[in-house]
């Protein structure tokens, strides 16, 4: 007997997988967000949707947050991948090490951490529910958004920063037209990879106590009301959301760059 | 290289042939003798066992060997209740033990087909399941109380068992634990006059220092006890008053609704937080000053801020003089499990009896903080040893010659007639109504001569463990059950997502309007520096004299 296996069938176990956990329960969320209690067809779930100024307004308030715990994660993450993709430090990978390092505990624990952390600051953190939202993703997304733009920064050649300063550019010539140019590819796989799940990652607000629903929220407290069809339909559109923005972001993005996910320590 | 893909092969293959022969053999040979017992219910609610050696509970143990070896738990409930049941009947039974975090979690579970035998929700779930029909009755066995065996039925409370009666629940559910709601508060820091009212929630003196429990069903009982405020403390004490409380408190009309939204936003605007579990720490670590809660898990809070090795704390019980949810989680077989299997119902019914046994209930109550439904003297003997007071001169590490304030706790309303308990009155708020005599209470058994003041009846609301645990008959008599909402659920929903989303009506229209041109101008000018080529590109006219060539 000989154990032979072409690629059709190495891809097998994966799609089998895909099939049960990501195809399967889609169709389960189609047929509920467009049916009603009865299990009749319907597009009032989609009315509701729009007509509801609670919803737009959590949509809303999940995109202000989503973009400043994004905007918040540039500012910090590209100085801290600069400097560790073009030094020539020693111990940059002990430095890399230590952003990395969070990422190994759970995050429910960090933040229980972060909220002590926090009151020792603030005294009351209540009374700034958006700010520690923010703070709390951050602290959550950071290394998503410094291992890409490590990788691209560390794949830059050097000779074309000499070739720029060799011909007369001041430095923050050479970073405005060449640097920062050249490592775009980074920025937006980094803000794929912030942006969209801060969208819905309820559980940080719920810990560090802002009580306003953001999109997860929302969907699970249609849920907990049994209500699946109107749940089904916002889990629904912020698919669709998703959807619109990884497309546009990849239209920007290095085809062979894989974002990071490379990175091996 | 070949050789070992070929053994690999041969290996894999054995080992799938083995497991699913095992299986096979293993489900077969189970399905003749084994019942299995599907029990659900909620996370932390039972004795896990494995107590230290100094948790022992010191009172007599009727069903112990040696009644004086006391409480223990060495193992978990789930384990011992096994290990008795198949000691003492023909068929051997497993129990396959889950827990839920809310009754909502439990009701989609069941929804989505995950199969239960026994499950443990509260009044409103058991209600919205007898709607369904989904709840298998107890049988008449279950009820004959000539039997030895059935502790629940000899042991449950009569005062319990009569509201199940009054509900029409008795047939269906057996009750577990059941408590009040109020206030866990830090009595050097909190003000009485504000804490025996839910209107602490809005209080902006308590401006975000006071949590709310997350979930809809509490958030508007408490928000309907502000709006009815006046009218509930109008309300005549005793049962006259009983129908009207529970009419205001259960009132889910359109306009009922729309005021606690209204009231809602205020309350989020002033509370430190909707809290599910986190309030209990919060509370002990002195983030907030006070935390509506279900009585059980305030008994907690003040145990575990007795004993915060950092900074103890002293932290009481309130009970707000408008009114208190009394609540219950009772026991149900599900039709849809038990599916008219004689065996496993039986094992169903021995495992609500094994935990009404006294000795059983007791460790619960000692392990989780609720107050079970069973009224034993071997409850009444665990209170007395954990909250009575010490009268007995040589028990040096609990005596003290300069307490002489005595309360005399009634608790016959569930224990039965002449069933009082003397407590230190320190450890209670003595209300409107309440006299006092001296007498000496320990000369007889202790030869204890102090002269004790001994203050009896009138009104408790606040105190500590012991209130949280029994409330007294004052508490009692202004307690509403608050029903299912039924096909209002929806409504109330509704106005929870109001409450809680953003809504975009709040902010000022001009603010909306300025916003959104803005970032419809942000959009515009990206759009058109994307296009710019397209848009704006000159079109190339050669100069004077020069001709156009096209390159390819």
């Amino acid at each position: 007997m000989k154990l032979r296996f072409n690629r059709k069938q190495l891809c097998i176990p994966y799609a089998a997988f895909l099939i049960l956990f990501v195809i399967a329960p889609l169709f389960v969320i189609l047929y509920y967000a467009f049916t009603n209690g009865e299990g009749q067809f319907t597009f009032d779930n989609l009315v509701s949707f729009f007509s509801s100024t609670n919803t737009i307004g959590t949509l809303i308030y999940s995109f202000a947050l989503a973009i400043t715990t994004t905007a918040v994660c540039i500012v910090i993450a590209y100085p801290t991948a600069y400097i560790l993709a073009r030094s020539n430090f020693k111990k940059k990978y002990v430095l890399l090490l230590l952003f990395i390092m969070p990422m190994w505990i759970n995050f429910t624990l960090r933040i229980t951490a972060l909220k002590e952390i926090l009151t020792a600051i603030e005294g009351n953190i209540a009374a700034y529910p958006f700010l520690n939202s923010v703070i709390g993703m951050t602290y959550d997304f950071l290394p998503f958004m410094i291992l890409p733009l490590y990788t691209s920064l560390l794949k830059l050649d050097k000779n074309l920063m000499e070739a720029a300063q060799d011909l007369g550019a001041s430095k923050i010539r050479v970073f405005l037209r060449v640097t920062l140019p050249l490592s775009v590819p980074g920025i937006i796989s980094g803000i794929t990879m912030v942006l969209l799940p801060s969208m819905t990652n309820y559980v940080v607000l719920d810990m560090l106590y802002n009580s306003t629903y953001i999109m997860g929220s929302l969907i699970g407290s249609y849920f907990n009301a049994y209500d699946w069809n109107n749940g089904s339909m916002i889990s629904l559109i912020l698919l669709v959301i998703i959807f619109f923005v990884t497309l546009i972001t990849n239209r920007f993005s290095d085809k062979d760059d894989n974002g990071g996910r490379e990175v091996i320590l | 290289m070949h050789r070992y893909k070929k053994a690999l092969c041969v290996l894999a293959t054995a080992a799938v042939a083995a497991s699913s022969f095992c299986m096979y053999g293993c489900a077969a040979d189970e399905q003749s003798t084994k019942v299995t017992l599907r029990v659900a219910n909620w996370e932390e609610y039972i004795d896990l066992g494995e107590w230290d050696d100094e948790e022992m509970i010191d009172i007599d143990n009727a069903f112990a060997d040696d009644p004086s070896e006391g409480v223990f738990g060495a193992n978990s409930m789930v384990d011992d209740f096994v290990e008795w049941f198949n000691s003492t009947h023909d068929y051997e039974i497993e129990v396959e033990y889950s827990t839920f975090g809310t009754n909502e979690d439990l009701y989609n579970r069941l929804s989505l087909g995950d199969v239960y035998d026994l499950v443990c929700p509260s009044d409103y779930m058991i209600m919205k399941l007898l709607d369904e029909d989904a709840i298998e009755p107890y049988s008449e066995a279950f009820f004959d109380e000539s039997t030895d065996e059935n502790y629940y039925i000899n042991g449950v409370s009569k005062y319990i068992d009569d509201i199940f009666v009054d509900y029409d629940w008795n047939k269906y559910a057996a009750c577990y634990m059941w408590g009040t709601t109020g206030f866990v508060y830090n009595p050097l820091l909190v003000d009485v006059d504000d804490v025996s009212s839910c209107n602490i929630l809005q209080n902006g003196d308590y401006f975000k220092q006071v949590t709310i429990k997350d979930n809809v069903r509490d958030a508007y009982f408490a928000t309907l006890s502000i709006i009815y405020n006046d009218e509930l403390l109008g309300i005549p004490s005793g049962d006259a008053g009983t129908e009207q409380r529970s009419a205001l408190l259960n009132d889910t009309s359109n306009e009922a609704i729309a005021a606690a939204e209204d009231m809602l936003k205020n309350i989020k605007e002033n509370v430190y937080s909707f809290e599910t579990d986190s309030g209990k720490a919060d509370m002990v670590t002195g983030k907030v000053l006070a935390n509506y809660q279900w009585s059980g898990d305030a008994v907690y809070i003040m145990d575990e801020a007795d004993s915060d090795e950092l900074n103890p704390t002293e932290l009481w019980y309130s009970v707000p003089d408008e009114c208190t949810n009394l609540w219950f989680d009772g026991w149900v077989m599900l039709k849809r499990g038990i599916d008219g299997d004689e065996r496993r119902k039986e094992a169903a019914e021995a495992f609500v009896n094994f935990l009404s046994r006294p000795d059983n209930a007791v460790r619960n109550m000692y392990y989780i903080g609720y107050t079970s439904a069973i009224a034993d003297d071997m409850i009444y003997d665990y209170m007395d040893w954990n909250y009575g007071f010490v009268f007995d001169p040589s028990d040096e590490e609990y005596f003290d010659e300069e307490l002489t304030e005595v309360y005399e706790y009634d608790l016959s309303y569930f224990f039965g007639d002449g069933y009082t308990l003397y407590v230190d009155a320190a450890t209670l708020e003595l209300g409107e109504g309440v006299h006092s005599t001296t007498a000496q209470l320990g000369l007889e058994d202790y030869g204890n001569d102090i002269t004790y003041t001994v203050y009896s009846g009138g009104n408790i609301d606040r105190g500590r463990q012991l209130f949280g645990q029994y409330p007294t008959a004052n508490v009692i008599d202004r307690s509403v059950v608050m029903l299912d909402f039924g096909d209002k659920l929806a409504n109330i929903n509704q106005m929870w997502i109001h409450v809680r989303c953003l809504d975009l009506l709040d902010f000022d229209p001009v603010v909306i309007g300025v916003v959104a041109a803005i970032v419809a101008v942000l959009i515009a000018a990206i759009l058109l520096y994307r296009f710019r080529y397209r848009i704006f590109i000159k079109k190339y006219r050669p100069r004077k004299g020069y001709a156009r060539v096209d390159m390819i």
